[in-house]
C-alpha cells in the first residue's frame, strides 16, 4: 500500500476561520476533512498523515513555516504529497505551492496540488508544481479531488501521464514527445497537409506549438568606456587543447574558465574549439577569431577601457538549451562579480 | 514531368552465390557486391553485407546514410550528378524495391551526423528504418585525413552505398512491378487555379548545407548546396533521385536519401493536388550559416512564390538549432508576404522540457507541426547483436552521444546497454514526414 501524506489550511483543517489563520504548523496521523475524501478515492494507496497549518502563518513566516513542514516529514513513509485543494483562496493556494515546492526539492517525491486559475498561486507555481485546474470554492471539492486522485492513482500505478491537457492541470511550458499510434493519419507529412487544409479554408486547427512568450533579456545601458572592467565570454567551445572541463562538443552542460593574463593572444595549438556545429577549421588556426583577445588587448593597451578581467569563460552553444545556458551564466556571475567587470563581451560563432 | 514509380514488395533478402530476385526474395551475391563496389572506389580498404531484420535483437551504430534501391528502367544512373554522369531527373519510370533500405555503417568510425537504429525492442519505435529490412554495408576506409576528425565526408562509404542500392535495384530489373505510384507534375504556367478554383500551393524544402567546408553538405544533381541559391524545382526530381544526403546535422533532424526518394510530404500534397489544392511545386532553398546568406535565400524564397502565383506553403528544415532561424524567417517572410504557411519541424526543449522549442520564435508562427524532440534521452539495454561499432558513441563525437557525463556515465556502457539523446536516432525525428511523434505539454 503506497503512503500518501497531505496538507490543508485550518479552515480545512477544521480548526476555524479567519480567527485560526495564525495557528502554527502541526502533523497528525491519517485524515482530516478533504483529506478523507482523498483517501476514500485512493486506490491501494492510503493518507497516513495530514500536516494543517494557518495561512497567515504560513504567509507572514513562510521559512519557518516550511523548515518545520519538512521536520515533520523527515522520515515517514511518502510516496506522494497533495496539498489542497485550494480553489480561489488566494493565499491557501499560494501555501499548497510554497509546500508543494518545498517537499518536492527536499525529498524528490511527486507533490500534486489543485487550485483555480484565479487563484494567485496558479501562476506562481505552475512551473514547478502539478496544479490542477480547480473550482472557484469548495462547492466543486468532490469534482477537484476526482480530478486530482485520478491522476494520483494513475501515477502510483506507473502509468504514463497524458500530458497536462488529458490531465487537466495547468500548462507549465514543459514540452516532451508523445508517439501516436503509426498509421498514416499520424504521420507529420498527413497532419502538416490536413493542418495547411484547415488553414486554407479558415476553419480552426491546433497549432502543435505554441509560441511562448518571448523571454527577452533587456539590452544593456551603455557603459563608460574609460572606467570599464571588461571580460569575455564566448558560447563558441574555444578550450585548451586538451579540454581540461571535459566540457560537451553539443547540448552543453558544462563550462570553464581560463586565464589570459599576460597574454596578447591566443595561440593556436594553446587553443582550440571543440563546438560541434560549425567547422573549425578557421577558429583553430586562429582562437582570436573566437575570443577576440588580441584586439581587447590591444584597446586596452590604447587606454580605451580601464583593464581587461583575467579569465575568458567559455561553453557550447550548440544544441544547448535555455535552461542550462542561464544555469551557467548564474554559475560564471559571481566570478566576474567579484572582480568589478561591469561590461562582457559575449561572443558567439 | 511524370514519374512512374513501379513497387516490388521485398518479403527477405537472403546472402547466397548468385544475385536473384525469385518470389518476393532478394538474393545477394555478397562476394560480387563488395568487388564490385571496391573497384569503383580504392579508398574502401574493407566491406561486408548484413542483414538485419524488423524484430531482430540487434542494433546498428554508426549508421551513415539509408538508400532505397531502386533502378531506372531506362538504364539511366539512380543519381545523376552522383553514381553517373549528369542527366535530367524527374520523369520516366522507375523499380522500387519496397521494404528494405541500403543502410551504410561505419564498420569502425563514427562522426558528428551519424546514428543509431534499433531493430527491435524499445529502440525500435524511434526510427522508421526500423520496420524496414536493412541491408548494411558495413565498411573501412583509408581516409586518414579525417579518421579522428569530428565532421566526416565519408565519401568512400555513402557512395559506394548509392552504388549498392543502384546494383540491387537492378537485380530486380526484369521484375513486374505489383503496385504503381504516378506524380504527374503538370507544367505551372500550363494550369490555372481559374480552371479549378483550388490555391495554389507550394512546399519550401531547406536542406542541409551547413559546412562551408565542400563535401558534408547535401547534393543537388551533384553540386554542394552551401554554394547554392533557392531554385524552383520539381517534386518529382526530388523523388527520382536529384538530391543525396550530406553527412553533416545531428542524426534525429536529417533526411537521409531513402527520405528523399520517398519524401513524405512531397507525396501527401500530391495526394491532394486537383482535390483540395494546385501543387505548384518545391521551392529547394537550403540552410547556410550567415545572415546574409539567410536573408538572401528567404527573399529568394518569397519572391519565387509571389512570382508563381503561391497561395500557401509549408515550408520544412532538415535540421534544428541555428537553421531553425532560416525556418522561423521563411514563414514569416512568406506570411508577411500575405502567403500563410504551415511548418514542419522538430524542437529542442531539453532534458526537461522546459527550454524554448527553437532557437528563434515569431508570433506570426501560427501552424506549426512538431516531429519530436532532440533532447529526450534514451536509455536502452543491450542487443545481442551490434552491427557496426558501438564505442563510436564514446569516441566520435557522435550527436546526442558522450563518452563522459558525471551522472550519466558514457554514452555506450560496457555491459552493450545505452543512454543517448535523441538526437542520435538516425533520422529519428523524420522531419521529412515519416514522423508519428509530436510534442505536447505536460
Amino acid at each position: 500500500m503506497k503512503k500518501v501524506i497531505c496538507y490543508v489550511n485550518q479552515f480545512f483543517g477544521g480548526i476555524g476561520g479567519e480567527d485560526k489563520a495564525d495557528q502554527e504548523p502541526y502533523i497528525v496521523e491519517g485524515v482530516v476533512g478533504p483529506t478523507m475524501a482523498i483517501n476514500a478515492a485512493l486506490k491501494d494507496a492510503e493518507v497516513t498523515h495530514t500536516v494543517v497549518c494557518g495561512d497567515n502563518f504560513m504567509g507572514s513566516n513562510t521559512e519557518e513555516a516550511l523548515s518545520r513542514i519538512l521536520g515533520f516529514l523527515e522520515g515517514k513513509e511518502m510516496d506522494l504529497f497533495i496539498a489542497g485543494p485550494a480553489f480561489q483562496a488566494g493565499r491557501y493556494g499560494v501555501a499548497c505551492g510554497n509546500v508543494c515546492k518545498a517537499v518536492k526539492e527536499k525529498f524528490g517525491v511527486p507533490v500534486l496540488t489543485s487550485m483555480n486559475g484565479e487563484n494567485p498561486g496558479a501562476d506562481m507555481f505552475k512551473k514547478d508544481v502539478i496544479i490542477f485546474k480547480g473550482g472557484t470554492g469548495a462547492v466543486k471539492m468532490r469534482q477537484d479531488v476526482k480530478v486530482l486522485t485520478n491522476f494520483a492513482n494513475r501515477l502510483l500505478a506507473g502509468e504514463p501521464n497524458r500530458g497536462c491537457e488529458a490531465e487537466g492541470y495547468f500548462e507549465r511550458g514543459c514540452r516532451h514527445e508523445l508517439f501516436l499510434e503509426d498509421i498514416r493519419e499520424n504521420t507529420a507529412a498527413y497532419r502538416g497537409v490536413q493542418m495547411l487544409k484547415k488553414k486554407m479554408a479558415g476553419e480552426p486547427y491546433q497549432t502543435e506549438l505554441i509560441i511562448p512568450e518571448k523571454d527577452l533579456v533587456p539590452i544593456a545601458a551603455p557603459v563608460e568606456l574609460k572606467d570599464a572592467v571588461v571580460a569575455l565570454v564566448t558560447t563558441s567551445g574555444c578550450v585548451p587543447v586538451e579540454n581540461p572541463d571535459r566540457i560537451q562538443s553539443a547540448s552543453a552542460t558544462r563550462w570553464g574558465r581560463y586565464s589570459i593574463k599576460d597574454m596578447d593572444r591566443l595561440e593556436a595549438g594553446v587553443f582550440k574549439t571543440i563546438h560541434a556545429g560549425y567547422d573549425p577549421a578557421a577558429a583553430n588556426a586562429d582562437p582570436n577569431v573566437l575570443v577576440p583577445l588580441d584586439a581587447v588587448r590591444a584597446y586596452e593597451k590604447e587606454g580605451k577601457f580601464k583593464r581587461l578581467h583575467d579569465y575568458f569563460y567559455t561553453t557550447v552553444g550548440t544544441g544547448t538549451t535555455e535552461a542550462e545556458a542561464t544555469r551557467m551564466a548564474e554559475e560564471m556571475i559571481p566570478y566576474l562579480r567579484e572582480d568589478g567587470v561591469n561590461a562582457i563581451i559575449l561572443g558567439s560563432t | 514531368m511524370k514519374l512512374k514509380i513501379g513497387n516490388i514488395p521485398v518479403k527477405d533478402v537472403v546472402l547466397g552465390s548468385q544475385d536473384s530476385f525469385e518470389n518476393g526474395v532478394l538474393t545477394i551475391n555478397k562476394q560480387a557486391a563488395i568487388d564490385y563496389l571496391m573497384e569503383l572506389d580504392d579508398h574502401i580498404t574493407s566491406l561486408d553485407i548484413v542483414i538485419a531484420h524488423p524484430g531482430d535483437d540487434t542494433r546498428i551504430v554508426p549508421v551513415i546514410e539509408t538508400i532505397e534501391p531502386r533502378c531506372r528502367v531506362d538504364g539511366r544512373t539512380l543519381f545523376p550528378g552522383v553514381t553517373d554522369e549528369i542527366v535530367p531527373a524527374g520523369d520516366g519510370e522507375l523499380k522500387a524495391l519496397k521494404g528494405i533500405c541500403v543502410t551504410v555503417v561505419g564498420g569502425t568510425w563514427g562522426s558528428f551526423g551519424d546514428g543509431v537504429i534499433d531493430m527491435g525492442g524499445e529502440g525500435a519505435k524511434h526510427t522508421y528504418w526500423s520496420k524496414l529490412i536493412n541491408v548494411c554495408l558495413v565498411g573501412e576506409t583509408d581516409e586518414e585525413f579525417e579518421r579522428y576528425e569530428q565532421q566526416k565526408m565519408n565519401h568512400a562509404l555513402r557512395w559506394a552505398g548509392h552504388r549498392f542500392a543502384e546494383y540491387l535495384g537492378k537485380i530486380a530489373k526484369g521484375i513486374a512491378a505489383e503496385e504503381f505510384e504516378e506524380y504527374e507534375f503538370e507544367p505551372v504556367a500550363d494550369r490555372a487555379k481559374k480552371n479549378n478554383g483550388l490555391p495554389n500551393v507550394a512546399l519550401v524544402m531547406q536542406p542541409q548545407s551547413q559546412m562551408e567546408a565542400l563535401g558534408y553538405n547535401d547534393l543537388w544533381y551533384g553540386w554542394d548546396m552551401n554554394k547554392y541559391l533557392p531554385t524552383f524545382v520539381s517534386p518529382t526530381e526530388v523523388l527520382d533521385g536529384a538530391m543525396i544526403s550530406g553527412s553533416f546535422m545531428p542524426a534525429s533532424s536529417k533526411w537521409s536519401t531513402y527520405e528523399m526518394q520517398n519524401f513524405p510530404t512531397i507525396k501527401e500534397l500530391f495526394a491532394e493536388d486537383g482535390k483540395s489544392l494546385n501543387f505548384v511545386g518545391v521551392i529547394m532553398s537550403m540552410l547556410n550559416v550567415a545572415l546574409d546568406q539567410k536573408e538572401r535565400a528567404a527573399v529568394m524564397v518569397r519572391n519565387m512564390a509571389l512570382n508563381l502565383g503561391v497561395d500557401y506553403a509549408i515550408v520544412t528544415e532538415e535540421g534544428y538549432g541555428n537553421p531553425d532561424a532560416d525556418y522561423v524567417r521563411c514563414q514569416v517572410i512568406l506570411e508577411d508576404a500575405g502567403i500563410p504557411v504551415v511548418g514542419i519541424s522538430n524542437e529542442c526543449t531539453g532534458r526537461d522540457g522546459f527550454s524554448q522549442p527553437l532557437v528563434t520564435l515569431d508570433s506570426k508562427l501560427n501552424a506549426l507541426v512538431s516531429s519530436g524532440n532532440v533532447s529526450e534521452l534514451s536509455d536502452l539495454p543491450a542487443c545481442a547483436t551490434v552491427i557496426g561499432c558501438l564505442e563510436a558513441m564514446n569516441r566520435d563525437g557522435m550527436s546526442g552521444s558522450w563518452g563522459y557525463d558525471e551522472n550519466l556515465g558514457k554514452s555506450a556502457r560496457d555491459d552493450g546497454s545505452i543512454i543517448m539523446e535523441d538526437n542520435n536516432w538516425f533520422c529519428g525525428d523524420h522531419i521529412s514526414g515519416f514522423s508519428v511523434k509530436t510534442m505536447i505539454e505536460f
